[in-house]
């Protein structure tokens, strides 16, 4: 039996070998590498300078950073509640959809997504532009100046995220709702609930992995997006995104760089580890995985 | 009871919302005017200068090539850790395996490309096409890996386990009963992360080289420096090409039932 | 862009999945098939060089020439220290320049190589840093200063105070450049672009930010298009680009403040990593042959100091007060220089302009 069971060992180590090897090459230690790098100072001439300081560190706490980190939790916020509320009815509608529309209606939901990432913010610049269709139809409804804009403007960089990520949302949310007994809403109405009731306290909590994965499928990377910013968002939008991006590619500030890479990576990490709690309490496994694809 | 219009409201009023830049793209790359705010007549000639863009072919031929080699690369590494996850699932070596293919799913792209970016600064390694080589397989890894470990799961082992008693050797068993059982499993994995290192931008912009732009490098590229129109049309064929994929790929479905 | 997983039933099969391998390796490989010629890595701002006489070098040097654009000469060195190598001429602004001989970064130039550059205008070498063109040799001259949209801007007064004005507001932008942005405040206060004055700077740092509330967004690339297309109204511009854009949408227009503009020089360097060391040579010394040149600037609407040129330029050019300055703003105006240490003052307040709110 122990002969067997050394051997079942070895060959479980065998076999996850070359992931574990290339992650941890290519994930562990560059993300150790970014933690490390922030304690370092920065030459002035571009570079990692010797030795080891807080100065870095120290150097986030300016008031500056502080209102680009809170422009970028509320923004991912808004964005995260305002997809949630467009998938909910969407994913509801396409559960309950008879089986042969269910797939169109799932690959009309899909097929967006399979153009270019890129190309879809810039469809949204052009449609967005000053002289473009949907400011000269404001105009001339009388809801815009000539001299306004719809670009530049947080308000854009919101909704070209939720366009990016409301598929992402659809999808768990329909996922789950598609495993959900609808008899049981049937249930609660025949108790006398009223719809609204019956889809808060019914509907919800019984999709609930579905919606938790829905919201950190968006609510994670809109955190670090900064494409979006960059492209549509003016200067009173800037990230925390584009900011890293900035250190990297314009001031050439690598330490600082990975300092502010250091405060993303751990708030990525809070709300992760939030759900690991709580499914360690609930003693649920899988619950970020959600359905099984 | 009485069904409330409102999910089906909301649902087309999310498809308008979807389609509508993407229609208004598509339009306009036919457009004759420079800066697509009135319609000035019909014209190829965008497609035209496309065809004759040596950029645009290069940045093509780089994105084949490393999507190409990532894919190969990532479903050998991918189906091999999906095999781990499932056969010996519920080991701690397999809970921390988990984690760590996971983790490439939830993080935002740009931590990703900032760290890999510092790896290479501080392996002195140049940047190019390999660096994004290397890149691309690390996040298409954790893709093939979900995909073939749900096709896994889903599995029935019994199959495998009547073919050995049936008298076939492990060998065996694997090529002609798991391997074609898996196989679109695979497909579906191996297509995945081909579509994904062709659209990667974030991860591949911070770990580029000189000559190593790929598509998407291109096209923001082509964002910034103007010239909508072209962008218009190189957006129209992408499209074209991915839905003709995606058809083609539903007929022959059908035709293999 | 991260997807999740897509459901499988969704995915395509097999066999379609292996007759689009099929036809992609055929693209791939039918891509590559020929010969390959050496290949001269330019890395250099957008529209920087007339298409018809990069290919003309291809030809008359057998080798292909390829180009890769930075919006800024911060980005650009940012690049190169990030371990970018393989450029074999960079195009950099010459307080850039000084900073990369600085580090080590540029090759010393073969000037047996180079027979061409004696036609490089003297009255100009006196003022560079390089006189001896012993590692770059000027390109082009390029002046700051404001373009707009005749008939959508009232009132247009020459002046960097433009940016003051809220009737514009969201439709402006300026230069996402520290030293020119920074710049243009302090010029509008009547400091030097190369002051190291802590005070000067907290000055321009207000003025940026009372400006900064009536921009669109601070932008070096999209700008010329921008206005063109009536994003934009107002914004801060290269000359070159203007009357390159001009001809796209002639109601574009550019003016040079009275206060005094920032002028840059840019150099081709050859950096010590360059792959075709040989080949870089030749292109620096095919573009100081003056009638190419001349055709050159009168394409790309910048101003090569190539004293044998000048004769051979468009008249439109010549008498372009945004391409030859009036005297009156000559004077007032400077070139950028590289202000060592002082730098990180900069780049604090440049911090703050971008992250105030």
């Amino acid at each position: 039996m122990n002969r067997n069971k050394r051997r079942r060992r070895l060959q479980e180590w065998l076999i996850s070998l070359p992931t574990l090897f290339w992650l941890a090459l290519f994930i562990v230690v560059p993300t150790l590498l970014v933690f490390a790098i922030a304690f370092r100072p920065a030459n002035p001439y571009g570079g990692i300078g010797p030795g080891w300081t807080l100065d870095t560190i120290r150097g986030l706490w300016n008031p500056g950073y502080l209102v680009i980190a809170w422009r970028t939790v509320w923004i991912s916020f808004v964005t995260t509640a305002l997809c949630i509320l467009l998938a909910l009815p969407t994913g509801y509608f396409i559960a309950r959809a008879p089986e042969k529309w269910r797939n169109r209606l799932l690959m009309l939901v899909i097929v967006p997504f399979w153009t270019s990432f890129l190309v879809r913010v810039f469809a949204w610049k052009s449609l967005l532009h000053p002289e473009g269709l949907i400011k000269k139809t404001l105009e001339a409804i009388g809801l815009a100046g000539s001299q306004a804009t719809l670009l530049y403007h947080p308000a854009a960089v919101v909704l070209v995220m939720v366009y990016t990520f409301l598929p992402f949302t659809i999808l768990p949310i329909y996922a789950a709702a598609e495993k959900f007994d609808f008899r049981l809403i049937e249930a609660a109405r025949d108790l006398g609930a009223r719809p609204l009731q019956a889809f808060r306290k019914v509907f919800l909590p019984g999709i609930r992995r579905g919606l938790l994965t829905a919201v950190l499928v968006v609510f994670i990377p809109a955190l670090g997006s900064y494409i979006i910013p960059d492209l549509v968002g003016g200067p009173a939008s800037e990230m925390l995104g584009n900011k890293i991006a900035q250190r990297v590619f314009v001031d050439r500030n690598l330490p600082h760089a990975a300092a502010l890479s250091a405060v993303l990576i751990l708030a990525v990490l809070a709300p992760l580890i939030a759900v690991l709690i709580l499914q360690r309490k609930k003693g649920k496994a899988d619950i970020i995985i959600g359905e099984a694809p | 009871m009485k069904k409330s219009r409102f999910p089906l409201g909301v649902t087309v009023l999310v498809l308008i919302f979807f389609y509508l830049p993407i229609i208004i793209l598509v339009i306009n790359s036919f457009n004759a005017a420079r800066f697509s705010s009135s319609w000035q007549g019909f014209t190829l000639d965008w497609y035209a200068r496309l065809f004759h863009s040596p950029e645009i072919w290069l940045s093509v031929r780089n994105t084949l090539i490393i999507a190409l080699g990532s894919t190969a690369v990532s479903l050998v590494l991918g189906t091999a850790a999906a095999f781990a996850l499932h056969r010996y699932a519920g080991s701690r070596l397999q809970q921390a395996h988990y984690t760590l293919i996971y983790t490439p799913l939830v993080v935002p792209e740009i931590l990703m490309g900032i760290s890999l970016l510092m790896a290479f600064v501080a392996a002195g390694t140049g940047l190019g096409l390999f660096t994004i080589f290397l890149a691309h397989v690390t996040f298409c890894v954790s893709y093939v890996a979900m995909v073939v470990l749900a096709r896994l799961q889903d599995f029935d082992f019994q199959l495998i386990e009547a073919a050995q008693d049936l008298g076939a050797s492990w060998w065996q068993s694997t090529r002609k009963v798991l391997l074609p059982l898996l196989l679109p499993g695979l497909a579906a994995g191996g297509l995945l992360a081909f579509t994904l290192s062709v659209d990667d931008f974030v991860i591949t912009f911070f770990v580029a080289g000189p000559g190593s732009t790929t598509l998407p490098l291109r096209i923001y590229s082509m964002i910034k420096y103007g010239n909508p129109p072209m962008i218009n049309a190189l957006s129209t064929l992408l499209l074209a090409v991915t839905l003709t994929a995606v058809i083609a790929s539903q007929r022959l479905a059908r035709l293999k039932r | 862009m991260k997807k999740p997983a897509i459901p499988e039933s969704r995915s395509p099969s097999l066999g379609a999945g292996l007759s689009l391998l099929l036809l992609l390796l055929t693209l791939v490989f039918a891509g590559g098939c020929g010969p390959s010629r050496p290949v001269l890595s330019v890395y250099t701002w957008a529209d920087y060089f007339k298409p018809e006489l990069l290919k003309r070098f291809e030809r008359e040097n057998g080798c292909r020439v390829v180009i890769d654009t930075f919006e800024s000469n911060e980005a650009m060195y940012a690049k190169l220290k990030a371990g970018a190598a393989g450029y074999d001429i960079l195009t950099p602004t010459s307080y850039m320049v000084s900073v990369m001989f600085d580090q080590d970064m540029l090759l010393r130039l073969d000037r047996g190589r180079l027979p061409n550059i004696s036609h490089v205008d003297p009255e100009f070498l006196k003022i560079t840093i390089d006189k001896a063109m012993d590692h770059s040799v000027p390109y082009m001259l390029v002046n700051s200063g404001i373009a707009y949209l005749e008939g959508r801007v009232k009132d247009v007064r020459p002046t960097w105070n433009m940016f003051d004005r809220t009737d514009l507001k969201a439709r402006m932008t300026m230069f996402n450049d520290m030293r020119e942005s920074i710049g243009a405040a302090l010029k509008s206060l009547g400091y030097s672009i190369n002051t190291v004055d802590e005070k000067e700077l907290l000055e321009a740092e207000a003025v940026l930010l009372r400006w900064k509330k009536n921009l669109a967004k601070f932008d070096n690339e999209q700008y010329k298009f921008g206005l063109a297309s009536g994003e934009f109204l107002l914004v801060h511009a290269w000359n070159g680009d203007v009357f390159q854009v001009r001809k796209e949408n002639p109601d574009v227009r550019f003016f040079i403040p009275e206060e005094g503009t920032i002028i840059s020089c840019d150099d081709l360097v050859i950096p010590k990593s360059a792959r075709q060391p040989g080949l870089a040579h030749a292109l620096i010394n095919f573009l100081h042959d003056p009638k190419v040149a001349a055709e050159n600037s009168n394409f790309i609407y910048y101003l090569c100091p190539n004293k044998d040129a000048y004769p051979l330029l468009n008249a439109e050019i010549r008498q372009n007060p945004g391409i030859f300055m009036a005297p009156a703003i000559m004077a007032r105006s400077e070139i950028i220089a590289n202000i060592g240490g002082a730098n990180a003052l900069y780049i604090k307040v440049w911090d703050r302009v971008k992250g105030g709110n």
